[in-house]
């Protein structure tokens, strides 16, 4: 369970202050005031996402102590930075509590161009940065360079994107500056296993049919190629989820268990470090 | 008796005057007291305690309370004067025993020093010609000390003409934060780290001073002086001198003064090639854009002007022989803070799967000693769940929310220690001349090349090349 206190700051750089001062309140009786990371996790939604931003976030919080910075661009308002801080006791059965912190941050108007110089002095020092990327980055703006240029992971969901598959090629530029993980791939995990189940008949596949996600689709699809080396042609129907998946034909039956939510997804991926060397290879595969 | 020379200024405004009502908020003040303001600026008394009311409104930390300004207000005192003229520093002496008699502090004066290098010399000539024979006197002296070895000599000279070591207090507010004195417990009251605190243990040690402000309004002082003069001479070297020193005998000043001294003998000078220099160009602090050093006013357009220098420092003593300081300063930079990083050798042989410690960095402790006053300790610990996933984890103690007690600001301590005739926080003369010999070898050889400036952007952590300085040893500064 998570207790939040949350006020609003007007400046950036009275933020810590805020924060300080939260967590003095929260230490009612005179103990240290222990904060425990492992984490910055960034997180770049624009205001259509911010509300599943906030639900996976708060889904998230015992699972990986983080400090959390949301950023909010706003580009057509008036430039001005604006921030809100919250703390957020972790439950620790039968242990004293311990903190996290959502620092939420609307970058407005040009400040929406510099979001490193703000994001910067708040990361928490020595401790690795990933960055959940809301919706399709522009991928020439200088706020996804910048911030590329601070973090070690950015993590994107290409099902909310609308360039596919031509935007696969751009997200392949960033493979060498950056590690990189998909949700829309790791959520095909399940599928890739069972699909996997059917080695060795499956090297000889020629035909995949999905019906999902076309994020999903294309990336089944790039997986194949790039690990039997061959080409596969796909076939798509339009679902919410991935429903059926049909090899040359024959159908591949459902994996078991129910699929993973949104912030399960997220946090499996806040535990790789290292680049996801089959990701890229079957986002560099998609056709 | 407190007399502030150069009362109209800056420093007396947003530090000394907040100071001094925090001290008298806590009742720390001595009950015969009084403070009288010394400075060129023609203005009453009135209007001095007008003006210094309002500095502790918007500067001071403690709620303001007009019975508590009202009991260090009634014994303030101001005078106009023009320090060279004989006639002037006549009449400061005849109220400075005036205020003696009315609050019987019989020649107890504490001096401090507020004024611009350039009157430094004919103050203290003028309150050691004049200096009462009643009482004792102490002189604090604020920075800079000196612009190299030598000038530091000649005032160290021209002090002692006048007043004996033990009556001269050289400030650096550094020492006076919670958070090194912290640095000092943390070593010395605690079994678990001494033992480790040497070159066996540790791997190597970074300290940074960054700021994220320009010169603001100081370009006159800091274009002579720049990063090296400001910061690297004393806060820096100071902090070196804490985290590398012997355990002192005791607490007296002499004890932890010498034990300081032997570091800053034992540092031998970085050659050339372990010296990074840096000048701020544009760039974006906090989401504004700010100008390059050479637009600020008053900075020449050319500027050669050092606003960054790191370096490689090391101690040779045989507790740490071989073990790098990597020490940086800089203005401009992304974030404001000081922290000393105590980074320990890698766990020798980790026995588990090399993909399940990715996220696992050397262990690290962090001491804050600004803006976030506290200690840090990075360890490893096991991801919960299916596996065995090890993880940096972060444990911050943040010292502010540890106890009731507000963190008293760096002057308001030092004020009081210099009151007190407790020396241990201010810089001895021995300190002084250890830490300019090692800027001027340092700068020495700058004065042959003219550097390539700008070279690192507003809002970063500085030049490209100061990062060589630890790639070249395998090693990089840490992370923000």
């Amino acid at each position: 369970m998570a207790t939040a206190l949350t006020t609003e700051v007007g400046v950036v750089a009275e933020i810590e202050g805020k924060l300080a001062r939260l967590r003095e309140k929260e230490s009612g009786d005179g103990g240290p005031v222990l904060r425990t990371s492992t984490m910055t996790h960034l997180a770049w939604a624009p205001p259509a996402w911010l509300p599943q931003a906030r639900a996976t976030l708060a889904g998230l919080r015992d699972r990986h102590p983080a400090r959390t910075i949301l950023l909010v661009p706003e580009p057509r308002r008036a430039t001005a930075i604006t921030a809100k801080v919250g703390l957020y006791a972790i439950d620790v059965e039968g242990a004293r509590d311990a903190y996290a912190e959502v620092i939420e941050v609307g970058l407005r108007g040009d400040a929406v161009e510099h979001p490193a110089s703000i994001v910067l002095p708040l990361l928490i020092s020595d401790l690795p940065v990933f960055c959940r990327w809301r919706g399709e980055p522009e991928w020439e703006s200088p706020q996804l360079h910048e911030l590329l240029s601070v973090i070690d992971r950015l993590v994107v969901n290409s099902s909310e994107w609308h360039g596919l598959p031509a935007s696969y090629e751009r997200l392949a530029d960033l493979f060498e500056r950056v590690a990189v993980s998909d949700i829309a791939f790791s959520r095909t995990v399940a599928w890739r296993a069972t699909l996997a189940q059917r080695w060795p008949e499956i090297r000889a596949i020629e035909r995949l049919a999905v019906e999902g996600p076309k994020a999903d689709a294309l990336l089944l699809a790039g997986w194949l190629r790039s690990r039997l080396r061959r080409d596969v042609r796909l076939s798509w129907r339009r679902a919410d989820t991935v429903v059926a998946v049909r090899v040359d034909g024959d159908t591949v039956a459902p994996p078991p268990g129910e699929p993973e939510s949104g912030s399960d997804l997220l946090s499996d991926e806040l535990d790789v470090f290292g680049r996801d060397l089959v990701y890229e290879a079957a986002v560099r595969a998609v056709r | 008796m407190l007399a502030i020379f150069g009362a109209s200024g800056d420093l007396t405004r947003r530090k000394l005057f907040p100071a001094l009502y925090a001290l008298a908020y806590r009742r720390l003040l001595p009950e015969r007291f009084s403070v009288v303001g010394v400075a060129r600026s023609e203005q009453t008394t009135a209007q001095f305690r007008a003006a210094m009311k309002q500095a502790v409104k918007d500067f001071g930390h403690d709620p303001f309370r007009q019975d508590v300004w009202d009991s260090l207000a009634k014994s303030l005192r101001y005078i106009a004067t023009e320090f060279d003229s004989d006639a002037g520093e006549d009449s400061v002496a005849q109220l400075l025993d005036e205020c003696d008699k009315d609050n019987g502090t019989e020649g107890n004066r504490v001096y401090y020093l507020a004024v611009p290098p350039q009157a430094f010399e004919t103050v203290v000539e003028e309150i050691g010609e004049r200096r009462e024979r009643q009482g004792w006197t102490r002189v604090i002296v604020e920075k800079p000390f000196g612009h190299d070895l030598a000038s530091a000599n000649e005032l160290n000279a021209l002090l002692h003409r006048w007043f004996d070591e033990d009556e001269i207090f050289r400030i650096d507010h550094y020492l006076g934060k919670e958070t090194v004195q912290n640095m000092l417990a943390l070593r010395f009251a605690n079994g678990i780290f001494e033992p480790i605190w040497n070159r066996q243990f540790i791997d190597h040690i970074q300290i940074t001073v960054a700021e994220t402000i320009g010169v603001e309004g100081r370009a006159g002082f800091y274009e002579q002086a720049g990063a090296i003069r400001d910061i690297f001479q004393n806060h820096l070297l100071q902090l070196l001198a804490l985290t590398a020193m012997e355990p002192p005998i005791d607490f007296t000043a002499d004890s932890v003064r010498n034990e300081k001294v032997k570091v800053l003998r034992a540092m031998h000078t970085p050659g050339p090639k372990n010296v990074v220099r840096g000048q701020y160009g544009r760039g974006f602090v906090e989401g504004v854009e700010v100008p390059a050093y050479r637009e600020e006013p008053g900075v020449a357009a050319d500027s050669g002007t050092e606003t960054y220098v790191a370096a490689k420092l090391f101690v040779d003593n045989w507790r740490w022989a071989d073990t790098p300081f990597y020490v940086r300063a800089g203005k401009r930079l992304a974030r404001r803070e000081t922290t000393i990083a105590i980074q320990f050798q890698r766990a020798p042989h980790p026995p588990f799967a090399e993909i399940a410690g990715d996220g696992l960095r050397p262990n690290v402790l962090l001491i804050h000693v600004q803006p976030d006053e506290g200690v840090s300790l990075a360890i490893g610990a096991k991801v919960p769940g299916q596996g065995m996933t090890i993880r940096t984890v972060h444990m911050d103690f943040l010292y502010g929310g540890a106890f009731r007690t507000g963190l008293p600001e760096a002057y308001e301590r030092l004020i009081l220690d210099a009151m007190l005739g407790d020396a241990t926080l201010f810089t001895r003369e021995d300190e002084v001349e250890e830490q300019w010999k090692l800027v001027d070898a340092i700068v020495g050889p700058w004065k042959r090349d003219r550097p390539n400036f700008p070279n690192y952007e507003a809002g970063s952590w500085g030049p490209r090349v100061a990062d060589d300085l630890l790639h070249r040893d395998g090693r990089s500064w840490r992370r923000h």
